[in-house]
């Protein structure tokens, strides 16, 4: 593992990207890959829906440590360098945080973490309130998370970024991990898209008539 | 150039074998998901006609998109068809087998070798492993290399994914002996 630099220094990063040089960044976040993949999904009578999942993976910084660790150190000082990692990459991929409409996260640990370790990176302020300032979104982040080893293929749920009970935009886009997270490794990802379901037809809680398990007594078979 | 959906992936090394990679590797995969020109048709004895259609079109949509997600010059590529399973790995083959398929990332890149393939026939969500080599000289050791694709709900039977793939450098942490020192 890389250790951090002896000799940090503070740096401004809220008006630059990380697309580029991001060196510094990398060492200082224990970054060893990271991957965007964007879906271009063309619509016969409509714009194309563009959606695209961009994937971190970084040394968890707790291994070694026992479930009474502090998580907080370590978090407050990674979770924003990968908020700004993935959505630099999401805004590029996407054409922009005015065009995404849905967002979602997660975190994946490997087998020789903690689930909380994963939690830490992706259910606190440091990422979910730098995720949906970049993208422009005010609703709950949706999310998965668990553990998790090298070849597996995880579902990303994603729902309207500011309006998140938007039923039309209830979906998830899938993610390929072919060599992460390693036992020592963990997972973290952001995700969106720039539309709804490509033919999303089964109404919203505004058109839904009510529903109770009343239903079951005037089932036809 | 109609298709069904388009994936582009970039991939940035940081770090392998435990010490940074200087300059940050990048590598980029266009893979586009088709309708298989053959589907339906039984066994065709002269693809010419599908391929005079269609594999042209492929490579002027895919190479630009490759060099623009890697953002930088070129330094090994490859190649990928995945045929679903109602169709020939052959159907594969003529799509990407072709100067009027591969000169269009040639050109792109200012390459000017054979680009390596992978050709096989899976289910959706199949994985394949595209390899690389270095775009001018074939031979060049510390280019060779490979990266993993996989696309959900695709190829469905009766469609082709075809893919290019690039890197702006070879393997992170290349530290083999050339072809050459063996030679003498």
């Amino acid at each position: 593992m890389i250790t951090p630099s002896l000799t940090e220094s503070v740096v401004d990063l809220s008006d630059r990207t990380t697309l580029h040089d991001y060196d510094a960044i990398a060492r200082s976040s224990g970054l060893r890959t990271i991957m965007t993949a964007s879906e271009e999904l063309p619509r016969a009578q409509a714009d194309d829906i563009r959606r695209a999942a961009a994937v971190a993976v970084i040394h968890n910084p707790w291994i070694g440590t026992g479930t009474d660790e502090d998580l907080a150190p370590a978090t407050r000082r990674i979770a924003p360098l990968l908020a700004k990692l993935l959505t630099d990459r999401l805004r590029a991929a996407l054409g922009g945080a005015p065009a995404i409409q849905a967002f979602g996260k997660a975190a994946f640990v490997g087998s020789a973490g903690e689930l909380e370790h994963a939690a830490a990176f992706i259910h606190t302020p440091y990422f979910g309130n730098l995720m949906r300032e970049a993208l422009e979104g005010s609703s709950i982040l949706c999310f998965v998370d668990g553990h998790a080893s090298p070849g597996d293929v995880v579902r990303i749920p994603l729902w309207h970024k500011t309006a998140a009970a938007t039923r039309d935009y209830y979906q998830t886009i899938t993610v390929d991990l072919p060599d992460a997270p390693h036992p020592d490794e963990i997972v973290v990802i952001a995700a969106a898209s720039t539309g709804p379901r490509p033919h999303a037809r089964i109404g919203d809680r505004t058109t839904d008539a009510p529903v109770t398990s009343d239903i079951l007594k005037e089932i036809t078979l | 150039m109609n298709y069904r959906k388009l994936v582009t992936t970039v991939e940035e090394v940081a770090e392998e074998g435990g010490r940074a990679v200087d300059p940050i590797a990048r590598l980029a995969i266009v893979a586009v998901v088709i309708e298989n020109p053959w589907a339906g048709q039984g066994f065709v004895e002269d693809l010419a006609p599908g391929i005079d259609a269609v594999a042209s079109d492929l490579g002027a949509l895919l190479a630009p998109r490759v060099m623009a997600a890697l953002g930088g010059p070129l330094e090994a590529y490859g190649k990928a068809a995945i045929v679903g399973l109602n169709g020939e790995i052959e159907h594969g083959s003529a799509l990407i087998h072709t100067l009027k398929f591969g000169d269009h990332f040639r050109r792109a890149a200012g390459a000017s070798t054979l680009l390596p393939a992978v050709e096989k026939r899976g289910p959706a969500g199949v994985s394949f492993d595209i390899p690389l080599k270095h775009f001018t000289d074939a031979t060049i050791r510390s280019h060779h290399q490979s990266v993993e694709v996989r696309l959900a709900d695709a190829p469905h039977p009766d469609e082709i994914i075809i893919a290019l793939a690039g890197a702006a450098q070879g393997r992170p942490q290349q530290r083999l002996a050339a072809l050459s020192s063996e030679q003498k």
